[in-house]
């Protein structure tokens, strides 16, 4: 009776119905997990903002660092992804598994050129001579303004977001293998593609706030 | 086969963000190109960037078609929790921008090679 009547305060105060934000827990738990990754990037990018705006050395010209045509393939490519992968999600809502695999493996194609091109993009820079510590002595790079500031605020924000599309690829290639088997529902799909999108997301914040700014 | 099954958002919808967001990115990068006046290149790119996060929010990850109270936990939990990280964290970076300055060795004498001073 006692324990009823506790349940029953609980469901009242606290307990929000068996799904406060009308979704389901899977989606519920998923976006508070997308809420506190995007915390984490925004103090990554309040850390940017922090070395950028404290330096006495004016900011490089990112024109002269990296190669604008090649970031904004980078940025088609994702999204592309995005888009393929929202288009994955309709058809395994629309129960059309072979349409749902396709998208998701066109997305893990898109992931994957994304990935070599930032991986080109860091051997490249890590060649002309730049480190997480700074650029190197006597290295091209401190030609143009490139100092320790920028180097940090580089590899750690491309880093992580680099890291996120890696976390994002293994999901969507477990995603695919189960979907071939038929043993991913609609919504494991669906939540795949919330993270896929938010990998999407955080990039358009570092384009914009990193190479475009 | 139809597009009325239950959650299934029409194809055409990413397809049309696609295009919008390809369109904006354009934008962002041709603006670049131009000599535009400092404070309204900032603006601009400000501005897009955020159209291009909420088209990405609403329509790929659907927040459009959820519940307000969902969207609105999500949106405002992030920006305002990432304007007050900026609000407490730019002036301390004036402070310590103006520290180095004061404190900078005025005889002009070059730092030791590979050695960055800030």
């Amino acid at each position: 009776m006692e324990s009823g009547a506790h349940t029953a305060t609980m469901e009242a105060g606290w307990g929000g119905g068996a799904a406060p934000f009308g979704a389901s827990w899977q989606k519920t738990m998923m976006w508070i997990f997308i809420v506190t990754d995007a915390l984490l990037f925004s103090g990554l990018l309040c850390g940017y903002a922090f070395l950028r705006q404290s330096g006495a050395t004016p900011w490089p010209d990112r024109t002269h660092i990296f190669s604008m045509p090649f970031i904004a393939l980078m940025t088609f490519i994702l999204i592309t992804s995005s888009a393929t992968m929202g288009s994955a999600v309709t058809a395994a809502r629309l129960g059309d598994r072979k349409k749902a695999l396709l998208n998701v493996c066109i997305t893990i194609v898109g992931g994957l050129f994304f990935l070599s091109c930032q991986a080109y993009e860091w051997g490249h820079l890590i060649h002309e001579g730049a480190r997480l510590t700074g650029p190197l002595a006597g290295s091209e790079l401190i030609e143009k303004g490139v100092n320790s500031q920028f180097t940090q605020a580089f590899f750690l924000l491309t880093g992580f977001h680099g890291s996120h599309v890696i976390s994002g690829l293994v999901i969507l290639i477990i995603t695919a293998i189960r979907t071939s088997m038929g043993k991913t529902p609609a919504q494991g799909i669906e939540m795949a593609g919330l993270y896929w999108h938010f990998v999407d997301l955080v990039w358009v914040f570092i384009f914009t706030l990193f190479y475009l700014l | 086969m139809s597009e009325t099954a239950p959650g299934a958002n029409p194809y055409k919808i990413y397809w049309i963000t696609w295009g919008i967001l390809l369109v904006i990115t354009v934008a962002m990068l041709a603006a670049e190109t131009f000599h535009l006046p400092r404070l309204f290149l900032v603006l601009f790119l400000l501005l897009f960037m955020m159209v291009k996060a909420v088209m990405i929010g609403g329509n790929f990850m659907h927040l459009r078609f959820e519940r307000k109270n969902l969207a609105f936990m999500v949106s405002s939990g992030i920006l305002i929790t990432s304007l007050i990280l900026y609000a407490f964290i730019t002036p301390e970076s004036w402070h310590v921008k103006e520290a180095s300055r004061t404190s900078a060795p005025e005889t002009g004498a070059k730092p030791p090679e590979g050695v960055h001073v800030p």
